[in-house]
């Protein structure tokens, strides 16, 4: 355009005066000549995979988070940062497949056959993470570790082993390994890692490996079992494919669909069959309105269930998902799908999977969408303020969350990145 | 007895909406809408002139001899309503503009002619969503997000695929639904909130950023790609901006190459007004056949006035946030090939139903 307007007053004579502004209007493109010199970035190469990335976050002074300079500041400008309320990510060496949180330390399990396939951070009074010795004395182990420290595991065959999944109790870890069974460290006064229980035992440097399935109590007493034994009742017979539990009631959801529950039952999670607040073996719970159940999840005093079309149904006692109102509830409601973000442009999103924390939830859609609610323990539901949640929130995550695990006051996410 | 002229300009009185060309200014539009129809209101015939008496003097006849001088009357038109000595009659019509458009972008300009303005202004404050289409190129970033703006850096993009780019909508929306919540200024421990949470009827009310209220993708061909978006309380900038950030979280860059707005609350592309059409015969019929539109929102905004007096505030958020709903109704159907079925939200409370509540 400039050039035009030039050759014009050329025409008429320059003596005119004419000032040319070279003024554009407004959608038309600008000459080519100019914009094929700029070079051609590549940030992402055309065959790029997604990547598998940690997220942590909730109560960081047990070391739990894996962040050591949230407890021991780094630089000294830096404060210690006591609660974590949205997700941090944990930088970690190997792309983690399982993780598991207990009160106050974490578990992360790698699936590959290198020497290290466990990390462990957290507390560790009970050697729940193993035996993590001290720089200066190779017979102490530390009480706190604050960094993803290896766990070694006592294998025959340590480079052909695979871990498959790791599981955390309040002061005690079980390994679930492909081919040597199951390994189990911590803490025992109640039998839960399967040996026989020691009066006053020192549990700073014990491990024991034991090669039977995952350990239950539903054996119809009361008193202590220290060796795993099948349960009986009318799960006899039946083909589990999960159970669930965490404080004191269990859940177990057969192949066909079935919930059988025992356990505990003083918040209603088994009101169904029992008026009675313990139930020592289990009971085949009849679920109205719920349908085939695909998969179970217990907290403290509340209890969930996700069933095939992907809806999530609560009761018990505490903060259940449906409003300040309902905090307890004897039979299974069904937590509204709009919360997961159902709408009129998405009518077709639903829950892939859930869990339970002691006092909240955690649902993932499969649209990779993190969604919690319930008691907001010191910033374990990762919401970014410390106030309760009365109906299902989104987490903020950048990425696709595939797997979360849910402690008592903090939670591990494990995603996977969009590009 | 009124004039032709004066009965044209009682009938401008309403809501409306024109398409508004890409590459000119809303004010433009606003203007050739104005001069047209006063052109069309002083070209109409002017009223027959009045006649006065007039005496006019006469000489005599051939009879007298004598200089009498007689007076005679006669009705003679007068010239003080001449058109030629007034001027033209109309000189100003009050043409007001609604949500605006700036010259990159095009689609539907809601504008009001006389009364119809304060209507206008009631429009604006009810958080209507409007529907765009955003047309998008990968592999560009430019200075102010455009394909006609200077190029500041070029990338690669063959690893992007409609795949990836729905991930990152879905993400995007994520962010977007809990911004709904999040500036809907209820307080989230109630019941009321939970009740409001579960009807989907959780709005922003009073300000906010702009939020996205729906992010589809309906066309997908490298480099070139277009998305329809719903929104409340945007601007153009900030949906080229949108498609920048496309761009980046895809690991690429992307500039827009063109906005459409295809909706603003109950007006729709289909009933807007072309240049053709901007005439006043045809500016009329659109004013009559967006009416009952207009008589709703001047409904709305009298019901949250006199609720306001009455009610709690939770219960006059919650009618007028139904009210919106009503307003926003007519619109959720999708417009693409790619969508299956036409999905409706929910049926909101109605006006009735609202009164008799309390």
């Amino acid at each position: 355009m400039a050039l035009v307007s030039i050759r014009s007053c050329g025409r008429c004579g320059f003596l005119l005066g004419l000032r040319a502004y070279a003024t554009r209007p407004v959608g038309t493109p600008r000459k080519r000549e100019q914009q094929d010199d700029t070079p051609v970035f590549q940030y992402v190469g055309q065959h790029r995979k997604p990547q598998g990335k940690v997220f942590v976050w909730g109560f960081s002074y047990t070391g739990a988070l894996g962040i050591p300079s949230f407890v021991v500041p780094d630089s000294g400008r830096k404060k210690p940062r006591k609660y974590q309320l949205t997700p941090y990510r944990l930088d970690t060496e190997q792309k983690i497949s399982s993780a598991a949180c207990g009160y106050g330390f974490t578990l992360l399990a790698c699936n590959s056959r290198d020497l290290t396939k466990l990390w462990g951070m957290g507390l560790n009074k009970d050697s729940q993470l193993g035996f993590q010795r001290t720089q200066h004395d190779r017979h102490k182990s530390y009480d706190y570790v604050l960094e993803p420290s290896p766990v070694s595991l006592p294998l025959v065959n340590p480079q052909e082993t695979r871990v498959l999944q790791v599981s955390c109790g309040r002061a005690h870890s079980l390994v679930l390994t492909d081919s040597e069974g199951v390994f189990s460290m911590g803490n025992n006064a109640y039998g839960q890692c399967g040996r026989k229980i020691v009066e006053d035992e020192v549990y700073r440097f014990v491990f024991q490996q034991y090669k039977q399935h995952a350990v239950t109590h539903g054996l119809g007493h009361h008193s202590k079992a220290s060796c795993p034994v099948p349960v009986g009742g009318d799960l006899a017979g039946v083909k589990v494919q999960q159970v669930a539990t965490y404080g004191d009631c269990s859940l177990a959801v057969s192949t066909e669909g079935q919930v059988f529950g025992w356990g505990n039952s003083e918040y209603l999670q088994l009101a169904s069959v029992t008026e009675a607040t313990q139930m020592s073996s289990p009971r085949l719970l009849p679920l109205r309105g719920v349908g085939r159940v695909r998969q179970a999840a217990c907290g403290g005093t509340q209890v969930a269930v996700l069933n095939e079309e992907g809806e999530v149904f609560v009761w018990g006692f505490g903060i259940l998902g449906k409003g300040p109102k309902l905090s307890e509830s004897a039979i299974p409601e069904r937590v509204p799908a709009t919360f997961f973000g159902r709408s009129e442009f998405n009518p077709t999103v639903k829950v892939s999977s859930i869990r339970c924390g002691l006092n909240h939830f955690a649902a993932i859609t499969d649209r990779g969408e993190l969604f919690v609610w319930g008691k907001n323990v010191r910033g374990c539901l990762g919401i970014g303020k410390h106030d309760d949640q009365y109906f299902p929130w989104r987490v903020t995550v950048p990425g696709h969350v595939t797997d979360v695990a849910c402690g008592v006051d903090h939670m591990v996410a494990l995603v996977k990145t969009i590009i | 007895m009124t004039s032709q002229a004066v009965r044209l300009f009682r009938k401008m009185d309403g809501l409306f909406a024109v398409y508004k060309p890409q590459g000119v200014h809303w004010k433009h539009v606003r203007d050739s809408i104005e001069s047209n129809l006063l052109k069309a209101l002083n070209s109409c015939p002017p009223p027959a002139p009045q006649l006065a008496v007039q005496f006019q003097l006469l000489s005599g006849g051939e009879n007298s001899s004598s200089k009498d001088v007689v007076l005679s009357p006669s009705m003679v038109p007068t010239l003080a309503d001449h058109p030629l000595v007034t001027g033209p009659q109309f000189h100003k019509v009050h043409v007001g503009v609604g949500h605006r458009l700036d010259a990159f972008s095009s689609g539907v300009l809601v504008l009001g002619v006389g009364k119809g303005n304060g209507v206008l202004e009631h429009l604006c404050k009810s958080h209507v969503t409007r529907d765009y289409t955003l047309e998008g190129e990968f592999g560009k970033a430019t200075d102010n997000f455009t394909h006609t703006g200077r190029v500041i850096e070029k990338t690669t993009y063959d690893h992007v695929t409609l795949d990836k780019l729905e991930r990152v909508l879905a993400m995007i929306q994520g962010a977007n639904q809990k911004a709904l919540i999040m500036y809907s200024q209820v307080d989230l421990h109630t019941q009321e909130a939970y009740e409001l949470a579960v009807r989907g009827l959780l709005y922003p009310h009073g300000k906010s950023p702009p939020i996205l209220t729906g992010l589809r993708c309906i066309h997908f061909n490298p480099p070139h790609f277009t998305l329809e978006v719903q929104c409340v309380n945007e601007t153009q900038k900030y949906l080229r901006k949108l498609i920048h950030e496309v761009g980046l979280e895809l690991r690429t860059s992307a500039v827009c190459s063109g906005v459409r707005r295809t909706r603003d609350g109950p007006f729709k592309v289909e009933n807007a007004l072309t240049r053709q059409h901007w005439t006043a015969g045809s500016i009329i019929q659109a004013i009559a056949h967006f009416s009952k539109a207009t008589r709703k929102i001047r409904k709305s905004e009298m019901y949250k006035q006199t609720a306001g007096q009455l009610n709690s505030n939770a219960q006059v958020q919650e009618q007028t946030r139904s009210q919106t709903e009503q307003i926003n109704q007519q619109h959720v159907e999708l417009s693409s090939s790619t969508s299956d079925t036409v999905v409706d939200r929910e049926t909101p409370v109605t006006l009735s139903e609202g009164r008799t509540k309390h």
